[in-house]
C-alpha cells in the first residue's frame, strides 16, 4: 500500500477515536515498513470504451410525444404549434391562415401593436371572414395532428 | 398517443400533493407536540410521509418524461424554470443567514467584548480541515462537469466513473464536516458566534447532502441508461444545484471561516 495512502488513511482513522490513534500510528509504522518495498500501482489509463460510446441519442430512445416532436421538426414541420405563427399581410389576396383541428377556431385580433382590447371572433371553415375592427382577413385551414 | 394539439404536458391526477400537505402539516404539529409532550411519534410519521411522497412524486415524473415521453422542449424550458426559481430561492434563504451573521459581526456589541471573534471563542484554523474541504467540493465541480460533457459526448463509462467520484467527493466533505462538528471547541449555545457559525454551516452541509442524494440518484439512472446525450435534464439539474451547494460553501468559507477568525 503506497506511504501517502497510508498517510491519508491513518489521519482520518486517528480523527475518530482513541483506539483509532493507536491503531493510526501502528498502521504507519508498518506502511513505512512497506514503503521500501512498494511498488507504484499501476493506473488504469482511461481508455474511450466502446466506439458507440455507451450512451444512447435521442434518435434512439425518445419515445412519446417527444419522439413525434422530433420527428417533425426534422422534417420542418410544427404540428404542435411551438413556433410563431407565420407573418401574413392580413388582407385579401394574403390572409391570415390559422390551423385549426375541428371546423371553427376562436381568434383574437390585436388590430394595432400595443392595442390592449383584444378582438375575439370565432372563425368558420369556409370563406376567409374579416376582423369586425380592423378588417384584417382570417382563413380557417384543416390542420392534421401525427397519429 | 396524442389528442392534444399542444406540445404541453397537462399531468394525470395525483395523489402526492395531497400526501406532501399532509407530510408538511404533520411534521410541523409533530415538531410542536415533542417540543411539549416529548413524543416524537407525529413528527416521525409526518417524515416517513414526506419520505414516501417525494419517492413516488419524483419516481412519476421520471416515468413520465423518460418513459412515456411527456418532456417535450417547453416542458423541459418549464422544468428549467421551475429548477433556476428553486436554486434562487434557496439563494435568498442564505442570504438571511449571511446577513445575519454580518450583523452580528461587523459591529460586535460589549457583551461578546466589542471584537470578533467574540471573547472566550476560538475559531477553527481557516487553513487546515476547513481549506481542504474548499478544495474537495471545487475538485467535485470539476468532476460533475466531467460527468456532464461525458453525457453529451456518448461516453458512459467516463459518465459514470466522474460521477460517482463526484459523490465520493460529497461524502468525503460530509465526513470531514461531521469531524469539524465534533471536535469543535464551541458549540450552537455558544452566543451569537455559535449561532451564525452552526446554523450557516449545518443548513450548508444539509444542502450538500441532499445534493449528495441527488446525484446519487442521477448516478443509478445514468447506469440504467435513463439518459440521452441530448436529453438529460434531471443530472443537468443536479449539476446546478451542486454548483449552487459549492458556491454557498465558498462564501461560508471566506466569511466566517476565513474573515471571521
Amino acid at each position: 500500500m503506497c506511504p501517502a495512502f497510508s498517510l491519508w488513511v491513518s489521519w482520518h482513522v486517528s480523527m475518530l477515536t482513541k483506539e483509532g490513534d493507536m491503531a493510526a500510528r501502528l498502521l504507519l509504522r508498518s506502511a513505512f515498513r512497506a514503503a521500501s518495498t512498494c511498488r507504484a500501482a499501476p493506473v488504469p489509463a482511461l481508455t474511450r470504451g466502446m466506439a458507440a460510446g455507451g450512451i444512447p441519442t435521442d434518435e434512439e430512445q425518445a419515445t412519446g410525444l417527444e419522439k413525434a416532436i422530433m420527428k417533425a421538426m426534422k422534417e420542418g414541420a410544427d404540428p404542435y404549434s411551438m413556433m410563431k405563427p407565420k407573418e401574413y399581410a392580413g388582407s385579401k389576396a394574403d390572409p391570415h391562415l390559422v390551423p385549426s383541428i375541428t371546423n371553427k377556431r376562436i381568434v383574437g385580433c390585436v388590430c394595432e401593436e400595443d392595442n390592449t382590447a383584444v378582438v375575439w371572433f370565432w372563425l368558420h371553415q369556409g370563406d376567409a371572414q374579416r376582423c369586425p375592427s380592423c378588417g384584417s382577413h382570417y382563413k380557417l385551414v384543416a390542420h392534421q395532428l401525427p397519429h | 398517443m396524442a389528442h392534444q394539439a399542444h406540445a404541453y404536458h397537462m399531468v394525470d391526477p395525483s395523489p402526492w400533493p395531497l400526501t406532501g400537505a399532509v407530510a408538511a402539516l404533520l411534521m410541523t404539529s409533530g415538531l410542536a407536540i415533542w417540543f411539549h409532550f416529548h413524543s416524537t411519534t407525529l413528527m416521525g410519521l409526518g417524515m416517513a410521509l414526506l419520505l414516501l411522497t417525494m419517492y413516488q412524486w419524483w419516481r412519476d415524473i421520471i416515468r413520465e418524461g423518460t418513459f412515456q415521453g411527456h418532456h417535450t422542449p417547453p416542458v423541459q424550458k418549464g422544468l428549467r424554470y421551475g429548477m433556476i426559481l428553486f436554486i434562487t430561492s434557496e439563494v435568498f434563504f442564505f442570504l438571511g443567514f449571511f446577513w445575519a451573521f454580518y450583523h452580528s459581526s461587523l459591529a460586535p456589541t460589549p457583551e461578546l467584548g466589542g471584537c470578533w471573534p467574540p471573547t472566550g471563542i476560538t475559531p477553527l484554523d481557516p487553513f487546515e480541515v476547513p481549506l481542504l474541504n474548499t478544495a474537495v467540493l471545487l475538485a467535485s465541480g470539476v468532476t460533475v462537469t466531467w460527468a456532464h460533457h461525458s453525457i453529451m459526448e456518448g461516453e458512459r463509462k467516463q459518465a459514470i466513473q466522474s460521477l460517482a467520484l463526484t459523490i465520493l467527493l460529497g461524502f468525503y466533505f460530509t465526513f470531514l464536516q461531521a469531524l469539524e462538528y465534533y471536535e469543535a471547541p464551541f458549540t450552537i449555545a455558544d452566543g451569537v458566534y455559535g449561532s451564525t457559525f452552526f446554523v450557516a454551516t449545518g443548513f450548508h452541509g444539509l444542502h450538500v447532502i441532499i445534493g449528495s442524494m441527488f446525484l446519487a440518484i442521477c448516478l443509478l439512472r445514468q447506469i440504467q441508461y435513463h439518459f440521452t446525450s441530448e436529453h438529460h435534464f434531471g443530472f443537468e439539474a443536479a449539476a446546478w444545484y451542486w454548483h449552487f451547494v459549492d458556491v454557498v460553501w465558498l462564501f461560508l468559507y471566506i466569511s466566517i471561516y476565513w474573515w471571521g477568525s
